[in-house]
C-alpha cells in the first residue's frame, strides 16, 4: 500500500505528459494530412488543440504559416512575431527544464526551434510583410535575419545559413534600389549553395548578373561580372525600358515529420545494455514538382531550398548531444528500476513500466514548412500577362500592378491562393483542388 | 512544519498573478532594449528644438513677413526593428505644433479626408459655414528623414545603434536648410540562465 502511494504521484505525471504529448501527436497528424486537406481545414482543427506552454512556439509557427497561405496576413504576422520572441527568450539555459530532461524526456524542454527554423521564421515574416505592401517591414526582417544568421555561423559550418533567405534578402534590397546589400546577399546565397554542393538556379544565376552588372554602371569588364558571366555561361539580360520582372516564389510539398528509434547502447560501467530512445526522419519520399510558368514558352521553377535535408541536416549536427543526454538519462533511469527491485518485484515492474513510458524522443518540429522552396525569376513586357499554368491563373500585367520593375509572387501547392507584391486582389483561381497539379 | 508549508506557498503562488502599476508616461523604462516610447518622445523633443533654433526660421520669417508652413513627410524605418513610425511623427508634430514658431500642414492622408469633408458642404452645408475649395496653405519646408540602425551581437551581448536622420528642405528650390541628427547606442545583456 505504502509502495503505491509513494508511485501515485510520478504516475499522475506520467499520464499527464502523455496526455501532453497527444498534442503534438495530433499536430504531427494534421501535418501528415495537410497536403491532402489543404491549409483551411488544416488551420480549423489546428485552431482547436490547446498546446502546453512549451510547445507555444512550435504551434504559433505553424499556425502563423497556415494563416500565411490562407491570406490572413495580419493574423500570420501576429503569431510568428510571437513566435520569434519566445523562440529568442529561450536562448537562455533554464534550469528546470534541464533539470526535467535529463531526469525524464527531452520534451520537457520549451521549443526553441531549429537553426533553420530560427531563420525561416525571418524569411516568412518578411514574406508577409512584403505582399502586405509593406517593403520597409520585409526589410527589417532581413535585416534581423542577417544578424540570426551571422549568430548561428561560423567559418567552417553552413548550419543555420540559407540560401532562400539570403536570396530574398537581396531581393528586397534590390527593389529598394540599395545594389551593393543586394549584391552581398546574392554574393551569400551563392556561397552557401556553392558549399553545399547543389546547383546554383536560375533565377539566382540572372541576380548575380544583373546586379553586379548594374552596380557598375554596365561595365561589362568588371571582374566580378566576368566571374559570373564564366561560371554560367551567358551574359545579363537586363529588362528593356518596356520590360520588368517577375519574381516567382513556389513553396511545394510539406515537411517529413520526425519519427523516434529506439536504439540499444552498451554501457561498460553497468555491463549492460541500455533502450535509448532519439528523435530520426525517416528517408524522405518527397519527389521535388516544379511550377510552370507562361511567359512567351513554358519555364519551371528551381529549388534554392530543400527544407527536407535542412532539416535532416539540423538533426543530424544535434544528434551527438542528444545522444549523450538519452545515453545518461537511460543509465540513471536503469539504476532506478534496479534500486526498485531491491525493494520487491513489484516496485522494480513499476519503476521499468515507468521509465519506459516517460522516454519520449523529441519529435518536435516546424512541420507544416514546405520539402522545398524554388524560384523563377521572369522577364517580361509590362503590358504582358504571364499563366501559372498548373493553377489555372493568369499574373496580372505588371503595369496592372502599378510595378514598373518588379512584380513577386508565392505559389503554393497546398491551396490555389497566390499572394503577390504590389498586392493584387483576385489572384486565385476558380477551379482545382488543392494540390492538383 | 505547518509555518513551512505556508512559506512554501507563499513564495510558489507570489510570481503567479497579474501586476499593474500606473507609471508616468514620461518615465523611460527599457525592458528589452529595443526603440520603445522614451526613444520616440526624447529625439523628436530634441531634433525639433535643435530645428527651431536653426537661422532657416528667421531667414524665411525676414524674407516672406510670415511664419514658415511645414509639413511631415517620409520618415522611413530602415532599422532593425519594426518601429511604429506613427508615435515618431505625432511627437514631432505636437513638437512643432506646439512652438507656435510655424505653421503646420496637414499630411497627405489627412488633406484628403478634409477635402472630402469640404466637397460634403459645398453639397450639404449652409452657404455661410461653407468653406470654399483651393484655399489650402501650401507647406514651404517638408520634414523627412530616416532610422538607421547597427547591430554589433557576440554571444549573450549585443549593441545597437540608433541614427535618426531628418532634412528639412525648401519646396520652392530643394535646398536643404537644415540637417538634423540624433544617436542612440544601447548595450544589451541578455540573462544566461532562466529558471
Amino acid at each position: 500500500m505504502h509502495l503505491f502511494r509513494f508511485l501515485a504521484t510520478p504516475m499522475v505525471m506520467l499520464c499527464l505528459l502523455y496526455l501532453q504529448g497527444c498534442t503534438a501527436w495530433q499536430i504531427n497528424q494534421l501535418s501528415a494530412e495537410l497536403p491532402a486537406v489543404g491549409p483551411e481545414k488544416t488551420l480549423e482543427k489546428l485552431e482547436d488543440i490547446d498546446p502546453p506552454d512549451r510547445d507555444r512556439s512550435k504551434y504559433l509557427l505553424n499556425r502563423g504559416l497556415l494563416k500565411f497561405y490562407t491570406g490572413d496576413l495580419a493574423g500570420s504576422r501576429q503569431d510568428l512575431e510571437q513566435a520569434k520572441a519566445i523562440m529568442m527568450s529561450l536562448k537562455a539555459v533554464s534550469l528546470s527544464e534541464n533539470f526535467g530532461a535529463l531526469t525524464t524526456n527531452e520534451t520537457l524542454r520549451s521549443y526553441g526551434g531549429t537553426p533553420s527554423e530560427q531563420v525561416l521564421v525571418h524569411a516568412m515574416l518578411a514574406m508577409g510583410y512584403l505582399f502586405s505592401g509593406d517593403r520597409d517591414g520585409a526589410r527589417v526582417e532581413m535585416l534581423q535575419a542577417d544578424v540570426t544568421m551571422s549568430q548561428l555561423g561560423d567559418t567552417e559550418s553552413v548550419s543555420g545559413q540559407l540560401a532562400s533567405v539570403r536570396f530574398l534578402a537581396g531581393l528586397v534590397y534590390e527593389m529598394n534600389g540599395e545594389l551593393d546589400d543586394a549584391m552581398i546577399s546574392y554574393r551569400r546565397a551563392h556561397q552557401i549553395i556553392r558549399a553545399r554542393k547543389e546547383k546554383v538556379p536560375e533565377a539566382l544565376a540572372s541576380s548575380l548578373l544583373n546586379v553586379s552588372l548594374r552596380r557598375n554602371n554596365e561595365n561589362r569588364n568588371d571582374a566580378e561580372y566576368q566571374r559570373y558571366v564564366s561560371e554560367f555561361g551567358r551574359e545579363a539580360s537586363l529588362p528593356g525600358a518596356h520590360e520588368g520582372e517577375w519574381i516567382v516564389f513556389y513553396h511545394d510539398g510539406v515537411v517529413t515529420n520526425k519519427t523516434e528509434t529506439r536504439l540499444l547502447v552498451f554501457d561498460p560501467n553497468l555491463e549492460a545494455q541500455i533502450s535509448v530512445v532519439m528523435p530520426n526522419y525517416p528517408p524522405s519520399r518527397y519527389q521535388t514538382r516544379h511550377l510552370s510558368i507562361k511567359v512567351g514558352d513554358i519555364r519551371n521553377t528551381e529549388v534554392i531550398e530543400m527544407i527536407e535535408q535542412r532539416a535532416r541536416e539540423d538533426l543530424a549536427d544535434q544528434s551527438a548531444k542528444t545522444m549523450a543526454a538519452a545515453t545518461v538519462r537511460a543509465i540513471t533511469k536503469y539504476q532506478m528500476v534496479r534500486k526498485a527491485r531491491e525493494s520487491g518485484e513489484l516496485g522494480g515492474f513499476l519503476a521499468n513500466i515507468a521509465g519506459l513510458l516517460s522516454e519520449q524522443a523529441d519529435v518536435r518540429s516546424w512541420n507544416m514548412l514546405p520539402s522545398s522552396i524554388q524560384l523563377a525569376r521572369l522577364v517580361t513586357p509590362l503590358d504582358a500577362s504571364v499563366g501559372i499554368v498548373a493553377k489555372n491563373v493568369e499574373l496580372p500585367a505588371l503595369n496592372k500592378l502599378g510595378s514598373r520593375h518588379y512584380g513577386v509572387v508565392l505559389v503554393t501547392s497546398l491551396n490555389n491562393r497566390l499572394l503577390s507584391y504590389p498586392p493584387y486582389e483576385g489572384l486565385e483561381s476558380i477551379e482545382g483542388q488543392p494540390n492538383e497539379q | 512544519m505547518k509555518i513551512w508549508v505556508v512559506i512554501f506557498a507563499v513564495l510558489l503562488f507570489s510570481g503567479c498573478g497579474t501586476s499593474v502599476e500606473r507609471v508616468d508616461s514620461d518615465s523611460t523604462i527599457d525592458l528589452s532594449g529595443a526603440w520603445n516610447d522614451s526613444d520616440s518622445r526624447l529625439v523628436a523633443q530634441e531634433m525639433i528644438q535643435d530645428v527651431l533654433s536653426r537661422p532657416w526660421i528667421t531667414d524665411f520669417t525676414t524674407r516672406s513677413g510670415e511664419r514658415p508652413a511645414v509639413i511631415v513627410g517620409t520618415v522611413r524605418n530602415l532599422s532593425h526593428e519594426h518601429i511604429n513610425l506613427k508615435t515618431f511623427v505625432a511627437d514631432m508634430e505636437r513638437e512643432l505644433v506646439n512652438s507656435g514658431r510655424v505653421d503646420f500642414v496637414a499630411s497627405k492622408d489627412e488633406r484628403g479626408e478634409i477635402r472630402d469633408e469640404r466637397l460634403d458642404q459645398d453639397l450639404n452645408a449652409r452657404d455661410d459655414t461653407r468653406n470654399a475649395a483651393g484655399q489650402e496653405l501650401g507647406a514651404d519646408f517638408m520634414l523627412s528623414g530616416q532610422i538607421n540602425t547597427i547591430i554589433d551581437a557576440e554571444g549573450k551581448q549585443q549593441v545597437r545603434f540608433y541614427q535618426v536622420d531628418l532634412t528639412l528642405i525648401s519646396m520652392a528650390d530643394n535646398r536643404k536648410v537644415w540637417l538634423g541628427q540624433k544617436k542612440i547606442k544601447k548595450l544589451i545583456k541578455n540573462p544566461s540562465i532562466r529558471y
